[in-house]
This record gives structure tokens, sequence and C-alpha cells, in this order.
């Protein structure tokens, strides 16, 4: 049986070069709690852009909300929040189940996004004015007919209010995933901390002082409420990618395609969290903590992804292509060879081929700049995948078949009469662009005053299960699996 | 694993060796049983090869019957040995050690099976020389767009990535027999399999680069064929209920399910038949029947996914089809027992600690789940055929003929007499990872508690 007397020290700064829990929790704490220049730096950009972003939002409510072309570039970043920001907390999830050490210094990292969660629910709100109800002839989800005796019942804003409920639900896991995860950090904090962080750590911390129910209750709970994240994300992009994208196009009947959306956005979330990684290591104080084995162990997922990425796009376009539908010729050509094939072209060369290309050496795996560059390239790659998609969709005014509906056969006949013009940024689009990037940052930044960037738990969990000792002739790593 | 048994290298040894050696009891008839299964099948496809395809139950307009079923089914099957593997290798999972083998054997004889139906299916099937591979001298190039060239490349290619796969690992526990094998020839068969192998350091470092170097690029190959043989049906238009983008991730997580539960089948035969309970530990069967829920609830959700785009489409013909699998006899009942098998009974058992650990409960809910994918394919291809379509003149029926019957029972036939074969020459449980699973592990005191622990290589 082996003894932490040989916990030794780190090997050349890959692991966390503490020997007691006690230095973990110090460390932690006190980084935790002062106010670095880069974080206020980091806060007065992020508002300037959110600034830019209300002023191009009330630039466009100026316009009114009846030409749904006005809002594309809104519910494009809608939905790139939803793929970046919301599936970063599935980084601690999945790793977490899977009991990957590795995980313990960064699934704060991507738990806090969660907090870009409400920033997101906010974004959803004014949606609900611009996208048409049921009764404007657009397929849907829930089957609503205005021919049918029964189907005719159906809300003609369901998809409004499906969508509402599973992203209110979607945020409010996230948040009380976030919640569960920081109890025992508040706990310490309460402990460690005085003023207004100490009455806040000891409300929320509710009373926790480890005892073993509380720690069992406490592992049940996360995954329980993480698996139902897990569910909630992909419901909320099954939803978003039918009712809200492809429902506008006529023709586009892209069964793969809501699973694509759920796929890009793991994508995304883990990029979003390498380049989290990446700026908390080098701005935040946290080299100690989030070392090469994380950056390493989240770009074997993200090459994994990129590949999966390729893998839905190609069965999707494969068998469009192939069938030689019109229909589905027209969705082609109106999202990929016409007017947006520059954007596919970006999306395709930075999402897929740069991260496959570059990713498959081991060298720029295991590197600090290589992951973070191509985390760059696929979350650049997913904006321009997401403009291919959700521009051209809602510049589809006429969705084109209200008058066909009732006439026998009509609905087999929806395809795309005329390709509509390119809809080109204008200068609310690109404020509108901005201050939602710079939004989403915002709440994080925030969010990481609150709560501790490093689980400080679960770093203390890392110094008891993972210690090198000799054997043989070599050194050795000991990895305790406890559940 | 908390349920771990510490075993020595010489028991490890013998216990893996045993059928090898020697030979149990049960082996032989077991041996003849499916010998005679096989001539009989094979007896039925002379039939069918003197008579023609008419003597089954294939007909205008169902093209596609049993045949196609069971090729679906087996690549399906194919899918656990690397699915298990390979991945499992990759991601360094322990429980991995014992189960590797056996899926990937079972891996290669499904491929074998899965080929032979489409010779069977064919009818004449020297023209499957006219596919691949290809004579440039005659001036005529094989038609690359047509998915049936697709499919021989794809599955051959899997089939040699797995079969190296497989030999890759083998060579040391060929070593290993080599070295307690008796008679003449045996130990110099051995001794040539091995490929000289001694167990130096530098041997052991290629055959570990070899192995994840194979893990990872068998991988592409294992989602491109079942891709391909879902594409087989999702680029026809002319078939109601094919046409659909999702079907060739939804064909690999169906393949997944089926191929797992699969495996999980064999460990239990194993136990109970190689009397292997040191090595297939309760904990082996929770960690499996854990991934098998993972996995069925994907499965199901990519199954409710595509049932909803059919809906979605709102063309008449679709849903008619929809209807006719779902609503009229005999599809109806054959659709109950679909669901109910593959997800509706087995999923809720595995959701139970004590069905999870019991080998026995686990080989029936697995059995099922079998049983239940190999109806999703029937119910993918024949009613889609016989619903009258745009390009076919009339409604079709299909009922399967005792030649098709006893060809498909052939296949099942083949592939147990390949594991039990394979299972006679080399351990179907392997050794040396065996015995690296013992050598790395550990324990570890924490406070009051034990944790059990693993031993890894500094990265």
């Amino acid at each position: 049986m082996a003894s932490h007397t040989d916990n030794g020290e780190y090997v050349e700064g890959m692991y966390v070069p503490f020997t007691s829990p006690t230095e973990v929790v110090n460390d932690l704490v006190n980084n935790h709690v002062k106010v670095s220049d880069m974080w206020l730096r980091g806060v007065v950009a992020a508002s300037i852009l959110l600034v830019l972003g209300i002023i191009g939002f009330v630039m466009n409510v100026m316009e009114g909300v009846s030409d749904r072309a006005v809002w594309a570039y809104y519910a494009l970043m809608f939905s790139f929040i939803l793929t970046t920001a919301s599936a970063a907390p599935m980084v601690a999830i999945a790793t977490r189940m899977a009991n990957a050490h590795w995980r313990r210094p960064i699934s704060r990292v991507a738990e806090l996004w969660s907090a870009a969660g409400l920033f997101s629910l906010l974004l959803f709100i004014p949606m609900l004015w611009i996208l048409p109800p049921l009764n404007d002839g657009r397929r849907s989800l829930w089957f609503y007919d205005v021919n049918d005796a029964f189907f005719s019942r159906v809300p003609i804003y369901s998809p409004h209010i499906w969508m509402s409920a599973a992203i209110l639900a979607l945020v409010a896991l996230g948040v009380i995933l976030l919640w569960l995860s920081a109890m025992p950090d508040l706990a310490l904090m309460r402990e460690h901390s005085t003023g207004w962080r100490q009455k806040w750590a000891a409300r929320l911390s509710k009373g926790w002082v480890g005892s073993s129910k509380q720690w069992n209750m406490l592992y049940h709970r996360m995954g329980v409420v993480g698996a139902f994240y897990f569910m909630m994300l992909v419901f909320v992009h099954f939803l978003v990618s039918t009712d809200f994208l492809m429902a506008l196009v006529p023709g586009w009947i892209d069964s793969l395609y809501p699973l694509t959306h759920a796929a890009n956005s793991l994508q995304a979330g883990v990029a979003t969290v390498i380049l989290t990684m990446f700026f908390l290591r080098k701005f935040g104080g946290y080299e100690d903590y989030i070392t090469l084995d994380q950056f390493w162990a989240l770009s074997k997922l993200l090459f994994a992804l990129s590949l999966l990425w390729f893998w839905f796009w190609f069965s999707s376009f494969n068998v469009f292509w192939y069938g030689k539908k019109p229909s589905e010729q027209a969705v082609l050509g109106y999202l990929m060879t016409g007017a947006y094939q520059p954007a596919f072209m970006a999306g395709f060369v930075l999402s897929f081929l740069t991260p496959m290309w570059f990713m498959m050496w081991n060298r720029v795996r295991k590197s600090f700049w290589g992951p973070a560059v191509m985390s760059v390239s696929v979350l650049v790659g997913t904006f321009f995948d997401k403009l291919r998609y959700y521009v051209p969709a809602w510049s589809v005014n006429d969705i084109g078949i209200v008058q066909k509906l009732g006439e026998p056969g009509a609905a087999h006949e929806m395809a795309l009469d005329n390709l509509p013009k390119v809809n080109m940024p204008g200068v609310a689009d690109v404020f509108i662009v901005l201050g939602v990037f710079g939004g989403a940052v915002l709440f994080y930044l925030l969010a990481s005053r609150l709560i501790p960037p490093i689980n400080i738990w679960e770093q203390k969990e890392l110094v008891l299960y993972k210690f090198h000792k000799a054997y043989h002739r070599t050194e050795v790593m000991v990895l305790g699996k406890p559940r | 694993m908390q349920d771990h048994v510490q075993l020595s290298q010489t028991k490890i040894n013998d216990d893996l060796l045993a059928g090898v050696l020697g030979m149990p009891k049960w082996w032989l008839p077991s041996v003849v049983v499916l010998v005679l299964i096989i001539f009989t099948g094979l007896g039925a496809y002379g039939y069918e090869l003197n008579k023609g395809l008419g003597v089954s139950g294939l007909n205008r307009p169902v093209f596609w019957g049993f045949y196609i079923t069971n090729f679906v089914f087996w690549i399906g099957i194919s899918h656990a040995g690397i699915m298990i593997s390979a991945i499992l290798r990759l991601t360094q999972a322990e429980w991995r050690r014992p189960v590797t083998r056996a899926a990937e054997v079972m891996t290669i004889f499904a491929l074998m099976a899965a080929l032979s139906n489409i010779m069977f299916h064919v009818g004449r099937p020297w023209r499957l020389f006219w596919v691949y591979p290809y004579d440039f001298s005659r001036g005529i190039f094989m038609n690359i767009r047509s998915p049936f060239v697709w499919d021989p490349s794809a599955v051959m290619t899997y089939l040699i990535g797995s079969s190296l796969f497989v030999y890759v690992a083998l060579i040391p526990d060929i070593a290993i027999v080599r070295d307690k094998a008796t008679g003449k020839f045996a130990p110099k068969i051995y001794g040539v399999l091995c490929l000289g192998w001694r167990g130096t350091p530098r041997q052991w470092r290629l055959q570990a680069i070899a192995g994840i170097l194979l893990s990872a690029l068998v991988l592409p190959v294992f989602v491109s064929v079942h891709s391909i043989v879902s594409w087989d049906f999702a680029v026809a238009i002319g078939v109601e209920g094919w046409h659909s983008t999702i079907f060739a991730p939804y064909f690999i997580i169906g393949a997944i399910h089926s191929g797992v539960s699969a495996v999980a089948m064999i460990m239990a035969l194993a136990i109970w038949l190689w009397k292997l309970e040191n090595y297939l530990r309760p904990d082996h069967f929770d960690a499996i029947g854990r991934l098998l829920i993972v996995v069925a609830v994907t499965w199901f959700f990519f199954f409710f996914v595509e049932w909803i785009f059919a809906l979605y489409t709102l063309e008449g013909p679709e849903l008619a089809l929809r209807e006719f699998q779902v609503f009229q006899a005999p599809n109806m009942w054959l659709f109950l027992g679909f669901l109910l098998t593959a997800f509706f009974i087995p999923v809720p058992m595995w959701m139970f600690k004590r069905v999870r650990r019991s080998p026995m409960l686990m080989f029936f809910s697995t059995i099922l789940v079998n049983v239940g994918m190999w109806l999703e394919r029937f119910l993918i291809i024949i009613p889609g055929l016989a619903r009258r379509q745009p390009l076919s003149f009339d409604w079709g029926t299909y009922n399967p003929s005792i030649v098709e019957i006893l060809i498909v029972l052939e296949t099942f036939a083949f592939v147990a007499l390949g594991m039990l074969l394979f299972a006679k020459f080399f351990p179907i449980i392997p050794i040396f990872d065996m015995k690296e699973g013992m050598e790395v592990r550990e324990e570890i005191k924490i406070g009051r508690r034990i944790v059990p622990a693993s031993i890894r290589e500094t990265p």
C-alpha cells in the first residue's frame, strides 16, 4: 500500500507543486480575494463592448421587429453564445463523470461559464417577438395544422413556449450546478475572508461543514444535475436548430442537423474552456494549477470533437448532395455554395481543417500556445459556421408556403423558390456582435470575483489522490480512483 | 474496480491457457453441432445457387430481405471490438483488460459473416468479381459513385485493420503459448506466429506504440464502415423512410448498442464455459452495464429524432410508411417487439446495480437487445420496399423462405464456431494485459479509507 510520505515535488512544472491541502487552500484563497489589474482592465473593456452592443440593439429596435432580416446577426450571436458559453460547463460535467483527475483545476473554470448562461437568457427574450408564430405556414416540430381539426388546436406560439421553458431550465441547471460545486469552497471563503465576501459566502454555503453525509449528497447531486444539464443542452440545441432555424428555410429538412448543432457546441465549449484556461494561466496567477496536463488532455478532446464535427457535416452533405432532391439542392445552394460560400469555407477551414491538421501533432497538443491558437480557430470557425446558417435563414422573409397550405401535397413542394440576397452586416450588427461577446465575458469576469475560478476542494482531493513514487528504476504516478 | 482479485503470474498463465493447452468436455460436441448447422446453411445456399434467388422470399418490389438485414446486423456487431478495445484503450479504462480480445475477435468473425451475406444476396456471386478489385486493362473503371463499391472497400479495410489490431495485441500471448505448448508442430507454429517475441523492452515499446497507433487509425475506419452501410439506404430518395441525413450516426450508435451488448453476452458465456470468474468480475459487468445505459439512451434519442423528422416532413408517403410500420400487422408486432427488446425492457433493468452485477441477468438482457436490433434493421428495410412507391408499380409482401432462415442461422453458427476455434488456439483473455493490470494495481490509504489506485507512467 502506498503512503503519502513519498508525495514528492513536481517534475518540470507539470503537476501541482504543493504537498499539503492546507497550502492549496491558503494559496488559492489569497489569490482569489485580491483584485488584479488585469481583471479590472478586462471588466472595463468588456463593459465598453457591452455598451456598444446595447447601442446596436437600440438601433435595431428602432427598425422594428417586422423585418426578421434586420435581426439575423442578433440571432447569430444568441446561437453563438449558446454554442460556446452554455456548452463549456459540459467539460466539467463529462470529465467529472469519467473521474478524470486532470479536470480538477479546470472544472470551475468551465462551470463559471454557466453565469454567461444568464446573459444568453437575456438575449433570448427579444427573439420571442421576432420569431413568427406557426400560423404563417412554416414547418414546426409541434405539428400545427390549420386544416386539421385536432392539430389546429396546437398553440401557435408553441416554439416560443417550449424554447423559453427549455432555455430557462438550462440556465437554472447551470447556475445550480455552479452553486453546488462551489458550496465547499464558499464554506472556505466563509472561514477565510472578511466583509461582503464572507457574508455572501456564509449565506450561499448553507451551513456546509464537510460531514460525510454532506459530501455524499454533494457528489450525488452534482451527478444528477450534471446529467440533466447535458440532456437539457441537447434538447435546447434540438429546439433552437429546428424551430428557430431550419423551419425558416423552406425545404430544409435535415434530421441530423439538431445533433450537429449540439456536437458543434461541445467542440466550441471545449475551445472556450481552453482559451479561458490560457488567459487565467497567463494573467490570473494560476500557472501552478493550470498546467500542461490540462492543455494536453483538452486538446485531444478538441481534436476528436473537430473530427466529429466533420463527420456530422459530411453525413448531412453527402445525403443531400447525392440524393439530388431539388428542394435539398436549393438549400445547399443557399447555405453552402451560393452567396454564403465564403462564410461556409471559413467555417470549414477553421472548425475542421486547421484543428485537424495541426492537432494531429503531439507537439502542438502538448503545449500552451498550440491548443489556445487552435481554440481561437475553432471559435472563429464556429462563428462563421453559425453565420452561414442563421443569417441566411433569418433573411428568408417570405417563408413562402402560406398560400399553398390546404392544397393537396403542398407540404411536399416546400422549397426555396428564389434565393434571397446576401445579408451583409451593418453598423448595428457589428455593434451587436461585439456587445454580445463583451457581455458574455463581463458576466464571466464578475462571476469569477464571487466564486473562486479554481475549484479548491477538488484541488485538495488531487493532492491526496495523485502522487509520484519510485518504481523499479523509474518514477511513476499513482492515481487513486475513489468511486 | 473494487472487487479485484489479485492473482500471481503463474496462476494467470494456468487459468488462461487451460482452454488452449487442454480441451474442455463441452468443446468438441459444441463444435460438431455448430458445424452441422453451418453445413445445413451452406446446403441451403447451394440449393439457392442451383435454383436461383426465386427460392428465397425476395420478390418485386421487396428486393432486399433477410440477407441485407443480416448483413447490417453483423456489421453492427462488428463495431463492438473497436468500441470496447480501441476507445477504452485510448482512454486507459482499466476495466477493459479482460474483455478486449473477445470483442476484437468477434469483430473479425462478424465482418466475415456480414460479407458472406452479400454473397448470399446477390444470387450470382461470381459477379462480385466485377465489383472489386478491378482490372484497369479492361478499360472499364468501376463505378465509384455506387454504394456497392463503397461497401466492400470499407468493410475489407475494416477487416484488414481489425485483423492487424488483434494480431499485434496477440503477439506476447502467442509467445507464452509457444513456451508452454508441447508436441512436435505446435511450438514451431506458435514460434513463427509470435515473430520471435522475447519480451525485450524494445519489443514491448514497439508493441505498445503499434497498439495505440492502430487504435487511433482504426477508429475512422470503424466510423466509415457503418456510415457507408447507412448511405446504401440514405442516399436513395426513391424509398420512403430511407432518405434521412441522420442515418450514418444513427446506424453507428445502433451498432455500438448491439455490439457492446454482444460483448456482455460473451463475457457471461466465458464465465460459464471457461470458468473465468476471477477475471470477469461483477465490476466488469457493472462497468459495461453503465456504458450500455449511456449508449442505449443515446441510441434511443437518435431513434426519436429520426422519427420526429419523419413526421416533421409532413409528406404524405412518409407519414403513410410510418403508419404502415407501426399500426399494421405484422409490422406492428415486430415494431412493438423491437421497442421492448431493444430499449424498454433492458434499459430499466440496467438501472439496478444488482442486475448490472449479475452475469445471468446481463446475459438475458443483452440477448434481448440483439433480438431488438435485428428487428430494427428488418423494419428499416422491408416496410419501405413493400409500400408502393413512385418508382415501383405495385405493393409487395415479404415472407422469408426456409432457405433464407437456414442461411441466416448459418451465419450465427459461423461466428460462434469462429470464436470457439479461436479460443482453442489462442487465449480469449489477453494474458499480458491481465498481468499488467495486476502489476499496476495499487491501494492508497486516505484517512481511514483504502482507495483503489493504479500506476501510470509519468507523461
